[in-house]
């Protein structure tokens, strides 16, 4: 098998009727998903800054309770330092 | 023409402009490439940084872009006649608008996906953001007074919408309670909603508003009312309890319709009975540049730039993605289009009824579809009267759907831009009433056709400073930018010259006394506004043409130093 075709295969997983399917979930869904996932990321990461506020200069009083929790949240202090400390403005809201 | 020939060159120019134009533009100028990794997969942070199929977000962007505004665009440029529409609808997607959303989508791509803001401050200057922002902020004010205009005004005129109306607001509610609080299955909770939306659109047929409210149901003030505490709750209440339920029943109804009114052309292939050219100078003014701002949408918009940087760019797998799914999205759009010229151009007997419904006072654009759309629904077995009725209700919800989250932007805004000065516009009510407010004084003292040049002026002028941004990204990396370059020099001055007549029509009639009353107040801030924008883009092409300038220098001074991505 050639290299393009190969690469044509693999860029066609599922054919004209997944395609369709990933369309139509696209206009009627996928906004929806967002919603829920931005949703839930507020409310987490709201959690995290009170809890690790310290971890971005945040001052947090009592670490006990932040120790204890620290273990849960490390697979998502990454990413909640990244949006956290990401320059954003109102054109950020529009879509 | 017949309606399917329309298709054809429509189709045609599809072909010629994605494959051909896209493709060579793609190749030689923006070389993506698909091995190189994009902000979806580099600041992943599965909320706004997500990788995405491409189908997906085809269908994503093409949703977010496709409102009321190709729909009625088209039907008001149908005024000249069908033959100037349909070639700028051609000319301008081909040329212009598949290129702005495109090259938009890849400079968000290609700076960390930042959006419009953060490039305007990077590209432009510091100032240029403050200056974006608080034209951003009097454009969505245009689109709720345009659209708040159209929504009044077609449920004024066609009661046979409102139970329609209630009944999916009901089903959106109803769909937000079975799927975050019930917990409920998304396809029965799709079934049930869908049903009782359409459930409303045949009882509404049946039903009318005015045999429920008497005189009333014809008074556009009390469905401006209406309209916008829709709005308000959509604004104010938490996204998952209304706006986005809402919208997410109003969109099965939006696409039943669309596929049965293509359906429709394809099987009925209905002939034009409007004239392919009326006249060069109508009510609204000459053809230029006022055709270039009265359909905006189905052409080029400074809207989909909006989506292209804020939401599309940052979820792209591939940078090669970009172009099926920014520039795909345009030529879907220009077809939507299209359809609306189609259903304006075969919807009446002759040019006289059409000239009618257009008229100040008429039912408007919104109606001219319903009666359009009916005719092709009629095609594939639907009763004429339901098929109006399904279409004034599509119509409608495409447009309020928009106005809502037009609201809830303006809200943040208000809060964010003016909250440390007036402490009490923090407050989310206060805030939704005050954006409300201002776009409902529009809808009551403003023509709605003015009201819709002035969006589409703001629109167009979205779309030039768009360009402006990305002609200066392409300087930056030493591209050509001619292909950017051009339409943005046509599109601004075209659409200040559109603002500035229609500020002198309505501050001419003020000023001789042709309105009276509230009429006065509403022509005066219409016209204020588009001074403004007028303002604040030439302020921001100033700040273009010192970048421009500034890279040139140094291009001169540093001709080795190769640019860096």
């Amino acid at each position: 098998m050639s290299n393009r075709s190969q690469k044509r295969k693999e860029q066609k997983p599922g054919g004209l009727l997944q395609g369709l399917r990933e369309f139509m979930y696209g206009m009627a869904v996928h906004d929806t998903t967002r919603l829920a996932l931005k949703t839930r990321a507020s409310m987490e990461h709201l959690f995290i800054l009170i809890t690790l506020g310290d971890l971005l200069g945040v001052p947090i009083l009592p670490p006990y309770y932040s120790l204890r929790l620290l273990p849960y949240v490390v697979p998502q202090i990454s990413t909640w330092k990244r949006r956290m400390l990401r320059e954003k403005d109102l054109t950020d809201s529009l879509a | 023409m017949n309606s399917l020939v329309a298709f054809a060159l429509g189709l045609i120019v599809v072909f010629v402009g994605y494959r051909l134009y896209a493709g060579w533009f793609e190749r030689l100028v923006v070389r993506p490439d698909a091995e190189r990794t994009t902000p979806a997969s580099m600041y992943m942070d599965g909320v706004d940084f997500i990788p995405t199929s491409k189908n997906v977000l085809f269908g994503y962007q093409f949703k977010s872009i496709a409102g009321a505004a190709p729909v009625v665009g088209a039907i008001m440029a149908a005024q000249w006649g069908w033959l100037p529409a349909m070639l700028w609808l051609f000319f301008g997607a081909a040329l212009f608008g598949w290129i702005h959303d495109y090259s938009s989508a890849m400079m968000s791509l290609r700076n960390d996906g930042m959006t419009f803001g953060g490039l305007s401050h990077r590209l432009l200057s510091p100032r240029a953001r403050l200056i974006l922002l608080a034209f951003i902020y009097f454009y969505l004010l245009l689109v709720a007074g345009a659209f708040g205009a159209i929504v009044s005004g077609l449920l004024a005129k066609q009661g046979a919408a409102m139970l329609g109306l209630i009944a999916l607001t009901a089903a959106g509610v109803l769909a937000g309670q079975m799927i975050y609080r019930w917990k409920r299955d998304i396809v029965l909770t799709s079934i049930v909603t869908v049903a009782i939306a359409v459930g409303g659109i045949v009882a509404g047929t049946y039903v009318p508003a005015g045999a429920l409210m008497g005189r009333a149901a014809a008074n556009q003030t009390l469905w401006a009312l209406f309209t916008f505490f829709f709005c308000y709750l959509g604004a104010a209440l938490p996204i998952w309890r209304f706006a986005q339920p809402v919208n997410y029943v109003a969109f099965y109804v939006v696409f039943l319709g669309l596929i049965g009114g293509a359906l429709g052309t394809l099987v009925g292939r209905p002939g034009f009975t409007l004239p392919a050219f009326t006249q060069p100078v109508i009510a609204i003014g000459p053809i230029w540049p006022m055709l270039f701002v009265t359909l905006a949408c189905g052409a080029v918009s400074g809207w989909h730039s909006l989506v292209s940087s804020s939401g599309t760019a940052r979820q792209l797998e591939r940078e090669t993605d970009a172009k099926p799914v920014a520039a795909g999205s345009m030529f879907a759009e220009m077809l939507l289009g299209l359809l609306a010229l189609v259903t304006a151009a075969v919807a009446f007997s002759g040019r006289a009824e059409y000239a009618e419904m257009m008229k100040p006072g008429g039912p408007g654009a919104g109606a001219v579809f319903a009666i359009g759309m009916g005719k092709l629904l009629a095609f594939i077995g639907v009763p004429p009267a339901l098929g109006r009725t399904f279409a004034a209700v599509l119509i409608v919800v495409l447009a309020i759907t928009v106005m809502q989250l037009v609201l809830r932007f303006m809200r943040i805004a208000t809060s964010e831009l003016v909250g440390d000065f007036l402490p009490p516009l923090r407050n989310v009510h206060l805030a939704t009433l005050v954006a409300a407010g201002l776009a409902f004084f529009l809808v009551q003292t403003g023509w709605w056709q003015y009201l819709w040049v002035l969006f589409g002026g703001a629109n167009q002028l979205m779309a030039s400073l768009a360009l402006l941004l990305v002609t200066i990204w392409l300087m930056t990396r030493g591209r050509c930018v001619l292909f950017t370059g051009l339409p943005m020099i046509f599109m601004f001055v075209t659409t200040i010259g559109a603002l500035a007549f229609t500020a002198y029509q309505l501050l001419s009639k003020v000023t001789q006394g042709l309105v009276a009353g509230a009429v006065v107040v509403g022509n005066t801030l219409m016209a204020l506004v588009a001074v403004f924008l007028i303002a604040a883009a030439l302020s921001l092409a100033a700040d273009g043409i010192g970048a421009f300038l500034r890279l040139r220098r140094e291009r001169v001074q540093h001709p080795e130093a190769a640019p860096a991505e």
